[in-house]
């Protein structure tokens, strides 16, 4: 579906605002339903994100143990000794969690649908400063080579001889806290390198910018947009009614 | 399948990055430990990839890797990290200590080796590799060939039986090629073996005992160098 990066930033807004909003399972998802399907209707890669959430699941056992130890309520699933381990409203927290951040995810993808040019251009257009739309674009640019980044430095860290997972706890986080220094000073560095770079270009050398591409909403936008803000409106009045 | 004792095999091993697409293509080779083997070839032809699959950084997609009769695909990384030497193409990847001194010393201090060996060790290396006049600078500051010779340094500390450099000479002078050339004739002498991942031609004719030429994920010529 082809719509303005704007139109995107709107989907997405609604659907992490009833993320946040409902905190009912059987809710949860039904919007979770609908950020998929709206999802599929942008052709996200939605097997490559499902492959990364998948990694949830340990999250969500972690908290509906936590919930179960610590907040009362609820029939008792496991247990040990006079210890509850598992309980039905912890095991109902746990699944909301993981829910909300799916929806958070996937609604998220769904902006990756457009380049990053077009998403600062979108932004720009809605009055926001362009040096502030640019620094969003970057972050975004810069995020997976952040993450590949600490990934070579763990690699790197063992190549040095260091088996990580046999040695004792204390020192491995003494370890980790090396990785640390590359990571930390090569983003620094690396965003040194990028300023120098863009202000050799011009960047703000003139008070005005002028862009080639200007995006233009179109009907398919503003009724995406309408219909959007309408059903999220109804689901927070059902929800709350 | 016969596992050599003396060598690096590589049977039949394939790797792409991406689906469908390799970059590796049935590599099957045995790299002598005790040798120098120098790997060449243009830009692109899988000459970096070759050597993080043979330090195990990369799992191939077919086809079995072994270190001196070990399956590699067994081993951890950091088991494979203390017999061989990996040099990284960019040797800022490798740096984790705030002074050059200390980053040659982190890792023995780690496995808590004896201080007056580290102390003796790091004073011989910083010496070895001329850095004695930097030893306090921070190591992402320094220059290409000053991160080279610190990068080499801190992989000699751990004594590893084997080294896979990828472009050591990159950013080298002629003068600090000469002395890298020295300490790897050196490390030889003492019974090291290396491969070496390279560009630099003349280099390859002072310390190769052999010569792999790769193309297109292929090794389309492999011979013997008379130095």
């Amino acid at each position: 579906m082809n719509v303005d990066p704007r139109t995107k930033l709107v989907i997405v807004l609604c659907l992490s605002t009833l993320a946040i909003f409902i905190k009912d399972v059987l809710f949860l998802n039904g919007v979770l339903l609908i950020t998929i399907i709206i999802s599929l209707i942008f052709k996200t890669n939605m097997l490559q994100i499902l492959r990364k959430i998948k990694r949830l699941l340990y999250v969500l056992l972690a908290i509906a143990v936590i919930q179960s130890v610590f907040s009362a309520g609820g029939r008792t699933l496991i247990e040990v000794g006079e210890l509850v381990i598992l309980t039905t409203v912890g095991l109902q927290k746990g699944l909301e969690f993981v829910i909300r951040i799916m929806i958070i995810i996937l609604s998220a993808t769904i902006i990756t649908t457009s380049n990053s040019r077009e998403i600062v251009q979108g932004l720009v257009q809605w009055k926001l400063p362009y040096e502030i739309a640019f620094m969003v674009s970057i972050g975004i640019r810069f995020l997976p080579i952040l993450i590949e980044e600490i990934k070579d430095s763990v690699i790197a860290i063992q190549l040095r001889g260091i088996e990580i997972e046999k040695i004792p706890l204390r020192e491995r986080f003494r370890v980790y806290s090396y990785l640390f220094t590359p990571v930390f000073v090569s983003t620094i560095i690396r965003a040194q390198k990028l300023s120098m770079s863009i202000e050799m270009r011009g960047f703000r050398a003139y008070e005005t910018r002028t862009s080639y591409t200007v995006l233009e909403m179109s009907y398919t936008d503003y009724l995406v947009i309408f219909s959007s803000l309408l059903c999220t409106s109804a689901l927070m009045y059902l929800y709350v009614s | 399948m016969v596992k050599l004792l003396d060598s690096i095999g590589l049977k039949s091993v394939n790797f792409g990055y991406i689906k469908g697409k390799k970059i590796i293509k049935n590599i099957d080779i045995d790299i002598n430990i005790k040798d120098i083997t120098c790997i060449i070839g243009p830009n692109g032809s899988g000459k970096t990839t070759l050597g993080k699959l043979m330090m195990g950084i990369l799992r191939p997609d077919s086809g079995e890797i072994y270190l001196v009769g070990e399956d590699i695909a067994e081993m951890s990384l950091g088991q494979i990290g203390r017999k061989i030497g990996y040099l990284f193409q960019n040797p800022e990847k490798q740096f984790f200590s705030n002074t050059v001194e200390d980053e040659i010393k982190f890792i023995p201090e780690i496995k808590g080796l004896d201080k007056k060996y580290i102390e003796e060790k790091t004073a011989l290396l910083l010496d070895l590799f001329q850095l004695n006049h930097i030893k306090n600078s921070f190591p992402l500051k320094l220059s290409q060939g000053e991160k080279q010779r610190l990068a080499l340094a801190a992989i000699l500390v751990n004594e590893p039986g084997y080294l896979i450099l990828d472009e050591p000479t990159k950013g080298l002078d002629v003068e600090r090629r000469k002395v890298l050339v020295q300490v790897l004739k050196k490390l030889h002498g003492e019974g090291i073996g290396m491969t070496v991942i390279t560009h630099d031609y003349a280099f390859i004719d002072q310390i190769s005992d052999r010569i792999l030429k790769m193309h297109e994920g292929e090794i389309v010529e492999d011979k013997r160098n008379e130095r």
